[in-house]
């Protein structure tokens, strides 16, 4: 709709105006690479503007700006050569990593199932919550690198891949800035250029320690008094795994200022030391200077979910909703814990909800299949796992709805078919643990023993976490006469879920013929 | 991510290839109608000024071009344009205090700053007025500028006065159509945010030390100026005062927009800041009143009167293309939009209040409000195509064909095949050409395997040490045309003993053609060729086995037909072992004796196992029904405790080597552990030596691994003597006493217990158990003293082996005084007890597990993927065994 009120062509004006300024608007709206061009050029007739100079530094590290906040990925030595543990055995509800240690309101493996941790999976996944920390070093080597972790769907989270190479991608002749002939103490004297130096090297070279000098430098400058040099500092110490150093920092920048950011890294470095009660505490003292902030919240949840504590995971989750009810991942988590307690119903919602909201994607509609078939609105089911197929983005999550395919199959009483999707599920993921032991008892029902027993086998090596194997395994040689085997499977079935009654039944009969014996 | 859209209430495109940003959209009563209905002016980067009045468009009436009031092209870029009272009108027209109350466009340029009044005649005509752009009065700047703000500077009423930013910071100062005065910002880089608070009468700013700065108007006003200010720095000396800030506050980012709202309760008053990841509100002292974390980048916002009590409603715009709408932190609706705006006003029309007016960079202009029309995200359809039943149908059942096809092969194949049998011996040199000066002689075995395999061949498991083969090619068979397989490989000593036993164990896998994994096996006996060739007979030796027969003597070389036959020799027949010793057998010219002699004692027994099978065998063939052969004693028990002290020793040996190990090992960690603490400490410490300690137990614990490790070869070598000798203490006592084939099995067991040689479990603690056993059982003195029920108690290595030597004396002892070794006197089986258990049990357990599915919801894909091609292997190999 563009008339002009006389009618007349328009000549094409090209007006003139400052590349600067035109750089500075582009920068605005977050086309970086635009201004990024534009700054290079006005560097080129003039290398000494240091405002241009500023500006594309500001624009190349925008580009690869990932939250420090949700970068966290731990890596096998850190887990194992962790030097920062104050007691090798802590107190139940006190670590992250004794999950088994719930205070009440963990749901049982019976009902929802268990990662190799020991948690119940979580309905958002997120760097650094679902994998846990393996127990012994050989447990970590034999992880199968499967746990379908990391890289949420929101967009300001993100996992760390990017590593040096941001800076090859986005300057293709060379560095923009040669960091090893930069003069640290002369740029960490003038404010107005180093916060952003800083980030650059911080964010765009992931130059640690080359940001820790400049850092350093900058904090003595300011005297000590601008938090947000502290802060810096803080992070490099973090990435550094200098986690103390780092929690002094942090704890430093919170007396000059509170700052929502604060409280996220310290509370990052406590659930790295592992106190997760430290953490909490500190969520709740930031909710206190800051009331009813999401990011907070959300930390408090996550905390809560992974120390099993559902229930309350589940109201902090809530009062998320109440001050964001476009909060996907609360969202994700309150609908896959109504579905493990038995609520498809409701679960169902919630996942319609993300689905209006327009988050498309394979998980979501596997995870609707789930819920109608569980809700009994059969008619859906086949169709949500028809278009889940059609979104699969990699074969573990073709594994995934195969599986849950040969689910429904086994419940509509469809063996064949149930078997044909769990030899599929294995097809695209050779891990596929509970394929196996389902396929296990599938065969067994048709009296392959042998093969089931293999299946069983298979299935308890590659995820000994899981009891449903051992327990399998050990009612079979039961019946087989083989009391050893079936006792020892039975123990291993009661480490992975002491509660169960059926594994506590067989090794209580078979005690007693010991004992007889 | 949202439920809704925005309602579209109007909307039009622009231009196309037009740029607009923050400054380029205002709102206001700007032909001053006095109805207090705002108009849209939008202003772009390619210098079209445009005002909108935008009304309902009615169905069906197309594209209101009504709606347009004015289209003005410019000379310049328009950067900003803000609607004020921006000219005083008492000044020059005589005091009508109601003409300075009439708002007037402000328009800004890079260079210049105009100030026009529009107004409008009403046409004759139904299509409508005529509008008129009037420049009242303009600035040419002298600097680049980049953005404005206005307001009642210094508390001046009824007209505002205007500020104008420039690129390198310097604050132009206009009151109405006259310049009053220029300031530079101090550190300045990159312009910032700005805006003016009429509260506290300041101007903020956000500079790029990231941080909010305050300036108070009477501050800048006395401040030095921006004109004199190069000509005083050269003469080195000032008039005016430094620029200082009133107050700031490290935001720590950069911000998208500073707004005042002018309406907000009196009780806060609070200033906005939207940064580039937080949202902040400070009160006017410059404390952090709530602050936001976004999970998204902002694009722009608006604060504006909430209905509600003390708070403040917010309009935020971000680069998803939303609009959300927060009460303080209170996310209160969301709602999509089709382009993200840049800009974002609320304006007031005659049909509807309140509307929201956004920009986007492209020149999209939108007045919408917020409703409940479903988001624009629909899923798309899965490519559904008209499904054909019958041919659906037919796929399907071709495809169960092949299925139960491939599945009934899986389920035929049996679950264990044995290799039919093998062996064609071709005796010749084999890969080591030669050992103690002879020749290493080599076998060829050939196996022949019933079906046929796809996959490569590989036979896996070979007895006894020191005895190993090699496989002469790697087989691949793709057809089915062959029905037999042959395996071959060649069979040599790798080692500088003989071997206890010449009986060949060879287990083969392979895959079958559906993919199983599967491994058949087979035993085979080795010539004796194997391990000796024939040399010259000695005389003397050490020691002597003398066998008995109740038939003439025959010649050696009828027994031994493969040896020259020698006539003067005939009655003595010598052997050189590879592995070192020398052997005589020697045959009685006139007694019925054969007798063999050696250097060692455990060598014996090979070449006296060949001479009483071919004995046997030669008289067999002869036709002789019965006879035997006879040892008439006594047992030479001294040298196999001899060897037996020997394996002994060997043991104690390997675990004193083991304590040692693990003491340097503790050790060698400590000193690590304190190497660490020390490089690790922040003050750097002298080592003391720790580096040389450490290298030292390194090379200790090597040089004890070495001594271990050739420990270890040895006792497997002791083992091999210890079971040679064994066997020909088996043989001797059978032949003493006669003993038939099933008491012999007995002896077997019980001295010959199939294991490796093991750190935990040795041979002197299970034969002991078993001799002990044995001896309390069935060679009991008197039936009586028969013990009920096993000893159960934990075998362990024993402290030296005099019991053991006993104990095998006095079972040679009572098997010489005529017991008789059998297991059916022991009634104490506990096997009912057993089956009567298993079936109690078999009565629990049909509850069967199932595995609930995996909502694993939002699992990512990227980790890299490993497969376990074995996993599965593995079970199989054990099943078909």
């Amino acid at each position: 709709m563009r008339i002009g009120p006389s009618g007349k062509e328009r000549s094409s004006v090209t007006l003139t105006m400052d590349p600067l300024f035109l750089a500075w608007s582009y920068f605005r709206r977050r086309k970086f690479q635009k201004c990024s061009n534009i700054c290079t050029k006005v560097l080129e007739d003039n290398p000494y503007d240091q405002a241009a100079w500023s500006l594309k530094t500001r624009a190349l590290t925008e580009m690869v700006y990932i939250d420090e906040v949700d970068v966290d990925q731990e890596g096998i030595a850190e887990m194992m050569l962790d030097d920062s543990s104050i007691a090798q055995v802590a107190r139940p509800g006190t670590s992250l990593r004794l999950p088994g240690t719930a205070q009440g309101g963990g749901p049982s493996p019976a009902v929802r199932p268990m990662t190799q941790s020991g948690r119940p999976i979580t309905g958002f996944v997120r760097p650094s919550t679902q994998s846990g920390r393996p127990s012994t070093m050989e447990q970590a080597i034999k992880t199968p690198r499967t746990a379908n972790t990391t890289r949420p769907v929101t967009n300001s989270s993100g996992r760390f891949v990017r590593l040096g190479t941001a800076s090859m991608l986005t300057n293709p002749d060379g560095p923009f800035i040669n960091l090893s002939r930069l003069n640290l103490t002369k740029y960490a004297q003038k404010p107005n250029l180093s916060k952003t130096l800083f980030e650059y090297i911080f964010h765009h070279e992931n130059d640690v320690k080359t940001a820790l000098d400049l850092a350093a430098l900058a904090t003595e400058h300011a005297q000590f008094k601008d938090w947000w040099w502290k802060v810096q500092l803080g992070k490099c110490y973090y990435r550094l795994g200098l986690h103390r150093e780092a929690e002094k920092q942090f704890r430093s920048a919170l007396n000059h200022q509170e700052f929502v950011d604060t409280y996220l890294y310290l509370a990052k470095v406590y659930r790295r030391l592992d106190q997760p009660i430290t953490a909490l505490n500190l969520f709740k003292q930031g909710l206190d200077h800051f009331p009813r902030e999401v990011t907070l919240l959300t930390g408090i949840a996550r905390i809560h979910e992974e120390m099993n504590n559902i229930t309350s995971a589940t109201e902090y989750y809530k009062d998320v909703l109440k001050q964001d009810n476009t909060h996907v991942e609360a969202i994700a988590c309150i609908g896959s814990n109504h579905f493990y307690t038995d609520q498809p119903e409701i679960a169902l919602r919630f996942f319609r909800r993300l689905l209006q909201m327009g988050v498309y994607n394979c998980q979501l509609y596997n995870n609707l299949g789930l819920c109608c078939f569980y809700a009994q609105q059969y008619d859906m089911t086949l169709s949500s796992f028809e278009r889940a197929l059609a979104l699969i983005s990699s074969d573990e999550e073709q594994a995934d709805v195969w599986y849950n395919l040969g689910h429904v199959a086994v419940g509509i009483g469809d063996l064949t078919l149930a078997y044909q999707c769990f030899k599929l599920a294995l097809v695209f993921n050779n891990d596929h643990a509970e394929a196996y032991n389902n396929l296990a008892v599938l065969e067994l029902r048709k009296g392959h023993i042998e093969q089931a027993k293999a299946f069983l086998q298979t299935a308890a090596s590659l995820a000994p976490h899981m009891y449903e194997p051992h327990f399998n395994f050990a009612v079979l040689a039961d019946k087989l006469g083989d009391l050893q085997s079936s006792y020892m499977a039975a123990q291993k079935s009661e480490d992975a879920f002491p509660e169960h009654v059926d594994t506590q039944q067989i090794l209580k009969n078979l005690r007693q013929h010991f004992a007889v014996l | 991510m949202s439920l809704f859209k925005a309602r579209d209430w109007w909307s039009a495109v622009l231009a196309e290839g037009e740029e607009f940003d923050q400054g380029c959209l205002c709102v206001g009563d700007v032909d001053n109608t006095g109805s207090g209905y705002d108009k849209v002016v939008v202003g772009s980067y390619m210098g079209m000024l445009r005002v909108f009045a935008p009304h309902a468009s009615h169905p069906g009436e197309g594209p209101a071009a009504g709606a347009q009031l004015l289209e003005v092209q410019m000379q310049d870029p328009i950067i900003q344009v803000e609607v004020g009272k921006f000219f005083d009108f008492s000044k020059c027209c005589s005091g009508s205090s109601r003409c300075s109350e009439l708002l007037h466009l402000a328009v800004l340029h890079p260079r210049k700053l105009s100030v026009y009044a529009m107004s409008g005649v009403a046409g004759n005509v139904e299509h409508g007025d005529q509008y008129q752009l009037r420049l009242v009065y303009e600035h040419n700047l002298q600097r680049t500028a980049c953005n404005m703000t206005f307001g009642p500077f210094g508390g001046v009423t009824g007209h505002h006065f205007i500020c104008v930013q420039s690129m390198d910071g310097v604050l132009t100062f206009f009151e109405q159509d006259s310049y009053a005065f220029g300031r530079f910002l101090p550190a300045f880089l990159l312009p910032g945010p700005l805006c003016y608070c009429a509260r506290t009468d300041a101007f903020i700013t956000v500079s790029s030390t990231r941080q909010v700065e305050c300036y108070r108007y009477e501050t800048l006003a006395v401040a030095m100026d921006a004109d004199t200010r190069q000509d005083l720095e050269q003469r080195g000396k000032s008039s005016g005062k430094r620029l200082t800030a009133d107050w700031t506050l490290v935001l720590g980012e950069q911000a998208l927009d500073i707004c005042v709202p002018s309406t907000s309760p009196s009780a806060t008053s609070s200033i906005f800041v939207l940064g580039e990841r937080n949202l902040f509100c400070l009160l006017d002292n410059g404390q952090i009143r709530f602050m936001k974390k976004l999970e998204y980048s902002p694009s722009c916002f608006l604060p504006y009167a909430s209905v509600a009590e003390g708070v403040t409603n917010l309009l935020l715009g971000n680069h998803n293309n939303m609009l959300l709408v927060y009460q303080d932190t209170t996310l209160k609706w969301a709602a999509q939009l089709n382009s993200t705006p840049v800009a974002v006003r609320v304006a007031n029309f005659p049909e509807l209040k309140g509307l929201v007016v956004t920009l986007s960079a492209k020149g999209h202009l939108l007045c919408s409000y917020m409703g409940t029309d479903p988001s624009f995200f629909t899923a798309p359809k899965v490519d559904a195509r008209e499904v054909n039943y019958e041919e659906v149908d037919a796929e399907m059942k071709a495809l169960q064909k092949v299925i139960r096809r491939a599945t009934k092969n899986q389920g035929r194949a049996p679950a264990m095949d044995r290799m039919s049998s093998c062996q064609s011996f071709s005796p010749q040199q084999a890969l080591i050409p030669e050992m103690n000066g002879i020749a290493v002689p080599s076998v060829t075995v050939k196996c022949q395997m019933p079906i046929v395999p796809l996959c490569p061949v590989l036979p896996t498991d070979f007895h006894p040490v020191p005895l190993t083969c090699v496989v002469f090619p790697v087989l691949f068979v793709s057809t089915g045309s062959v029905s037999q397989l042959t395996v071959a490989f060649s069979v040599f000593l790798n080692g500088h003993y003989t071997p206890a036993d010449l009986t060949g164990h060879i287990a083969v896998t392979y895959s079958s053609p559906t993919g199983v994994p599967r491994v058949i096996q087979c035993k085979f006996a080795l010539p004796l060729l194997l391990v000796c060739c024939p040399s010259q007979a000695s005389k003397n030796a050490k020691y002597k086995i003398t066998v008995d027969t109740n038939q003439p003597p025959v010649s050696l070389s009828e027994v031994f037909p493969g040896t020259r036959s020698n006539a003067s020799q005939s009655h003595a027949l010598g052997f050189q072992l590879v592995a070192g010793a020398r052997l005589t057998a020697l045959a009685s010219r006139s007694s019925q004796r054969y007798r063999i002699q050696s250097e060692t004692f455990e060598d014996i027994w090979l070449v006296a196992k060949e001479l009483v099978q071919r004995l046997n065998q030669h008289f067999t063939k002869l036709g002789v029904k019965d006879f035997h052969s006879s040892f008439s004693g006594p047992i030479p028990l001294p040298e196999y405790f001899d060897i037996m002290d020997h394996h002994f020793e060997l043991r104690l040996t390997a675990g004193r080597y083991e304590d040692l190990l693990s003491e340097r090992a503790v050790q060698f960690r400590a000193v690590q552990r304190r190497l660490l603490t020390r490089f690790k400490d922040k003050t750097p410490a002298p080592l003391h030596n720790l580096d040389t300690l450490m290298e030292g137990t390194y090379r200790q614990v090597m040089a004890l691994a070495d001594t271990a490790e050739a420990n270890r070869a040895a006792l497997v070598e002791a083992f091999s003597r210890l079971r040679s000798s064994t066997h020909l203490l088996i043989l001797l006592l059978s032949l003493w006493q006669g003993l038939g084939t099933e008491q012999t099995a007995i002896l077997d067991a019980t001295l010959l217990p199939v294991l490796q040689d093991t750190p935990q479990l040795g041979w002197e603690e299970s034969v002991d158990a078993a001799v002990s056993h044995l001896l309390r059982t069935c060679l009991s003195r008197s039936p009586k003293d028969q013990a009920i029920a096993l000893s159960t108690t934990q075998l362990s290595m024993p402290k030296d082996t005099s019991r053991l030597k006993k104990h095998i004396a006095l079972l040679c002892d009572r098997i010489g005084k005529g017991g008789r070794l059998s297991l059916s006197s022991e009634a104490n089986t506990p096997t009912p007890v057993m089956m009567q258990g298993q079936k109690r049990v078999c009565l629990h357990g049909s509850v069967w597990a199932n595995r609930t599915e995996t909502p694993t919801t939002y699992f990512c894909p990227g980790c890299p993927r490993h497969t376990h091609p074995s996993s599965l292997s593995s079970q199989d190999h054990q099943s078909s065994l």
